[in-house]
């Protein structure tokens, strides 16, 4: 799931360099439109993860996974990235967390309830849990200032958050008056405690959907202070590297009277293993935890993992199979996989700026060539993939209202396989009488440099060059790819193909923001791959951003998407949907709401 | 070379009679003698005209160009069908034939192989030379630096200029990306072997009585160095060219497996064999026709390199 991990690590970058002017929204929840019985998937073996029963599983026994990726970051101040969230979610309480079976509305977690909302939008009221405990060596409960702490430690430099400007960054005393992060992990002044088990939030914009959305993410984890404030006096801290303290049902192995987990708990590149948190209280938690111990090793061949898993018993994989092994599953352990749709999406960044494809009917025209079944083909097949035809991805709200599966029924975008004689259409219409271009431009086109990459990335090469276009390729790593060449834009990069984007929470505003909001390039690190900056789309979003409502907030995103759409500003490629396998003795349970990876706190031993 | 030398060489009795012969004969004699050798050329022949004559051949076959993708010969997985009558070596996984794709990949192979081995043992005969001729301060500056080219890790090397160079290219369009970096590491990396045997057999040559005779009639030094040593060590570069092209076509299947090398979607060995890494136990075929052409082109340079050893040095008795 690599794309998708470096997607979301590469979306925070951008986003926080968007930061500064994200506007305003009033919500009073969460929004979506559950899309998730996806009907794409022609026979989806194993338990449909939108209609998994999440209890009643057996408790007790060790969970053997097997992952080719390791975590990136285990502070709940910094993970940002799918693999971290696996364990985050098992070891950590945020004020509200996603069930596994819930894309829409995230539940109370150590909150009791839903927050308030009061102020026209401007201040945020969560009463949280009285008797949450700390795991060692902390032991004590937690408090709302514990709260308050672990979100204003994700201003601070050394932690390393990806994303508190975005969806903090409108808490008073956060930003100055110009966008920029002024808080550096001291205390915030619209961060209030009034007592240990409430916590406000006063903001400086009617802003309150988007920040009760992102209290869903670990950032609003407690952290306490006593223990974590000497590490985070560090660059970088040592919280969450070397030292860790957990509220949810698991913990990493660690000393008992330090908390060290390094190399105890966790050994970096090769394995880790998580135990129980004896200070856990399920009575004030909704996830049931059967497992007892769950030992998580690193690194491998992923069809190797892949076998090893199918053919094992107390076994699983939480990243992604290798095609070879979606297709074995399929065939002959339908029981030990399942897929989830709503796992992001991919697409080919094109130069809206500069270059041939500065011309919309040109955008149109690559549009219409390319074939977008062949890149399912390339992918695995309709298990894993299925055509993208507009830019929200099915399981985030807006996305029926902007056409569904099909898409907008533009003639650009209603044949998937690729149809040369409209794009030739579209050609003669910008200027290219013989439907062909005949301009002097090569094509420079970066993509990565990994097998199913590159080959899906030929596709693309394949639609550029039917229609007449001189096409250089290059194919880099994906780190490369997106830091040297696609996300800065004065490399002038005509092509960046298999870009892609996740939400964050549950809300279209995650998906279309920042990749295509012009105001947010930004000359490094920039997430507008394709210099998107068109006044009337950022008009609309500027102006959905303040929409206030579920249904009205999908329906003005929606409606963007079809601006984007309509305006050809990237070329699709797929929607993802996530293939999972586990051993025959495991009865996983898949997080629909994230990209589908198992969740630890539900999955058991059959 | 001396005359003097050659006609006592080339002296062979047959019936009674002394009958003379070129250096050419006698090489062609004794090399048409081993048999590996000469069935190894007649390999490497027809892999050239293969390469020549690519799109020919494929046409002649009826099979597909090799960049025609062909998604409806995968399966609903995305796996590509095997070999059958219209695709003898089968499909990779965007539906293309493995077999137009091998046939175009012996064209880089060969284009890297000879042109890198060319461009390296110019590089290196023309140093060692100089070295070897001129010793003292110029030998001692060539061979440290030929020690620091000796020491870089030639595949880090290799994916560190295939990033820098990869999408503009670098050092002002000298080096291209793609083909042009491949050949860049081959000329930089390779010259020093040359370099180090042409110095050693130079050491030698110039206190040759020969060479003393070429300076005492005033040969200047150029005069000494290309009209009387150079033609003196055609021989062991014939044969350490054919070792060294071999390794470049290793090398460059090497970086292209790494990615750095020949870029999609032309096609290359080494490439495809990458490519393949992640399919092969449901595509046996898109590894397998490639890496066997890989391994029967740098066996046949490798025999003929060894035949040429035989015939061009007679007293080696390998």
């Amino acid at each position: 799931m690599s794309h998708l991990i470096n997607t979301r690590v590469f979306a925070a970058v951008g986003l926080a360099a968007a930061a500064a002017t994200l506007a305003a929204c009033g919500s009073s929840s969460n929004s979506s439109s559950n899309t998730n019985t996806v009907k794409q998937l022609p026979l989806k073996p194993g338990e449909s993860p939108s209609q998994q029963q999440m209890y009643n599983g057996k408790k007790g026994g060790t969970l053997q996974v097997y992952n080719q990726e390791d975590f990136e970051h285990l502070d709940p101040g910094a993970a940002y990235f799918s693999v971290d969230y696996e364990a985050m979610y098992a070891t950590q309480r945020p004020l509200y967390a996603y069930m596994p079976n819930n894309d829409t509305l995230a539940a109370p977690d150590l909150a009791t309830a839903q927050p308030t909302i009061s102020d026209g939008g401007k201040t945020v009221t969560v009463h949280i849990k009285p008797n949450v405990m700390f795991g060692p060596p902390v032991n004590r409960a937690v408090t709302s200032a514990d709260v308050a702490y672990a979100i204003e430690r994700g201003a601070n430099p050394n932690i390393g958050n990806a994303y508190f400007g975005p969806y903090f960054g409108a808490i008073v005393g956060a930003e100055d008056a110009k966008g920029k992060v002024i808080a550096n992990g001291g205390p915030i002044a619209g961060i209030t405690t009034p007592n240990p088990t409430t916590i406000v939030f006063k903001l400086s914009s009617p802003t309150a959907s988007l920040l009760v959305g992102a209290l869903s993410l670990p950032l609003s984890a407690p952290v306490p202070a006593s223990f974590a404030k000497p590490m985070d006096a560090k660059k970088p801290t040592t919280y969450g590297s070397k030292y860790v303290v957990a509220t949810g049902p698991y913990m990493f192995k660690a000393n008992p009277k330090t908390g060290e987990f390094l190399n105890v708990g966790y050994f970096p590149g090769k394995s880790s293993v998580l135990v129980r948190n004896p200070n856990w209280n399920a009575k004030t938690d909704p996830r049931p935890a059967y497992l007892d111990q769950i030992n998580i090793n690193v690194g491998g061949d992923q069809t190797v993992i892949g076998r090893q898993v199918l053919t094992g018993t107390n076994t699983m994989e939480n990243d992604t199979p290798a095609n070879t092994i979606v297709k074995l599953a399929y065939q002959k352990y339908p029981s030990q996989i399942v897929f989830t749709p709503g796992a992001g999406d991919h697409y080919m960044a094109v130069d809206n700026k500069h270059g041939p494809f500065k011309n919309v009917n040109v955008r149109r025209a690559v549009w219409a060539a390319i074939d977008r079944t062949a890149v399912v083909r390339v992918l695995g097949g309709t298990l894993v993939a299925a055509p993208m035809t507009h830019f929200i991805y099915p399981g985030v709200a807006g996305y029926d209202q902007s056409g569904g599966a099909s898409g907008p029924q533009v003639p650009w975008n209603v044949n998937p396989a690729g149809n040369l004689a409209v794009a030739m259409k579209y050609m003669k219409a910008a200027g290219y009488p013989t439907g062909k271009y005949t301009g002097s431009a090569t094509i420079q086109y970066v993509g990565e440099n990994a097998p199913t990459a590159t080959a899906r990335d030929e596709i693309g090469v394949q639609a550029l060059t039917a229609l007449g276009f001189k096409v250089h390729a290059t194919y880099v790593d994906q780190a490369t790819m997106y830091s040297k060449y696609c996300g800065v834009p004065a490399q002038n990069i005509d092509a960046c193909p298999n870009v892609g984007w996740i939400r964050d929470f549950a809300d279209p505003q995650t998906v279309l923001y920042v990749p295509f909001w012009g105001p947010g390039i930004v000359p490094t690190n920039n997430s507008d791959w394709g210099q998107v900056d068109d006044p009337k789309i950022n008009a609309a979003m500027d102006k959905a951003a303040l929409v206030v409502g579920d249904a009205a907030r999908a329906q003005a995103w929606a409606n963007i998407d079809r601006m984007l759409v309509d305006q050809a500003v990237a070329i699709p490629e797929d929607f993802d949907f996530q293939p999972n396998i586990v051993g025959s003795g495991v009865r996983g349970i898949s997080d629909i709401w994230d990209i589908g990876t198992w969740d630890y706190s539900f999955s058991s031993l059959k | 070379m001396a005359d003097a030398e050659r006609g006592v060489t080339g002296l062979q009795a047959e019936g009674g009679e002394i009958a003379a012969r070129s250096p050419l004969a006698l090489f062609w004699r004794r090399f048409r003698k081993d048999r590996v050798a000469v069935v190894s050329l007649g390999f490497i022949i027809f892999l050239i005209l293969i390469a020549a004559g690519a799109p020919l051949v494929v046409g002649l076959v009826g099979i597909p160009g090799p960049t025609v993708q062909n998604l409806s010969l995968t399966d609903a997985f995305g796996s590509p069908l095997g070999p059958g009558s219209g695709h003898p070596f089968g499909v990779d996984e965007l539906g293309r034939d493995v077999m137009a794709r091998v046939i175009y990949g012996t064209r880089v192979s060969l284009e890297v192989g000879i042109i890198g081995t060319v461009v390296a043992t110019m590089i290196g005969t023309v140093l060692g030379l100089i070295a070897g001729f001129y010793r003292g301060a110029i030998d001692t500056l060539l061979s440290r630096f030929t020690d620091v080219v000796l020491s870089f890790p030639v595949l880090v090397l290799g994916l560190g200029l295939g990033a820098a160079c990869g999408v503009r290219g670098c050092a002002g369009g000298l080096i291209q990306p793609g083909l042009g970096t491949i050949l860049f590491i081959i000329a930089i990396v390779n010259w020093t072997y040359v370099y180090r045997i042409v110095r050693g057999q130079v050491l030698s040559l110039r206190e040759k009585d020969f060479v003393e005779a070429a300076r005492a009639l005033g040969a200047s030094d150029s005069r000494i160095i290309f009209r009387e040593i150079l033609p003196n060590l055609i021989a062991p570069l014939i044969v350490y060219s054919s070792l060294l092209i071999p390794l470049n076509i290793l090398l460059e299947a090497g970086l292209s497996f790494l990615g750095v090398g020949i870029r999609p979607p032309a096609a290359s060995w080494g490439q495809m064999i990458a490519d393949a890494t992640n399919i092969f136990q449901t595509a046996w075929w898109y590894m397998t026709f490639p890496g066997l052409a890989l391994l029967l082109t740098v066996l046949a340079f490798n025999l003929l390199g060894d035949g040429l050893q035989d015939a061009l040095n007679p007293r080696s008795g390998r």
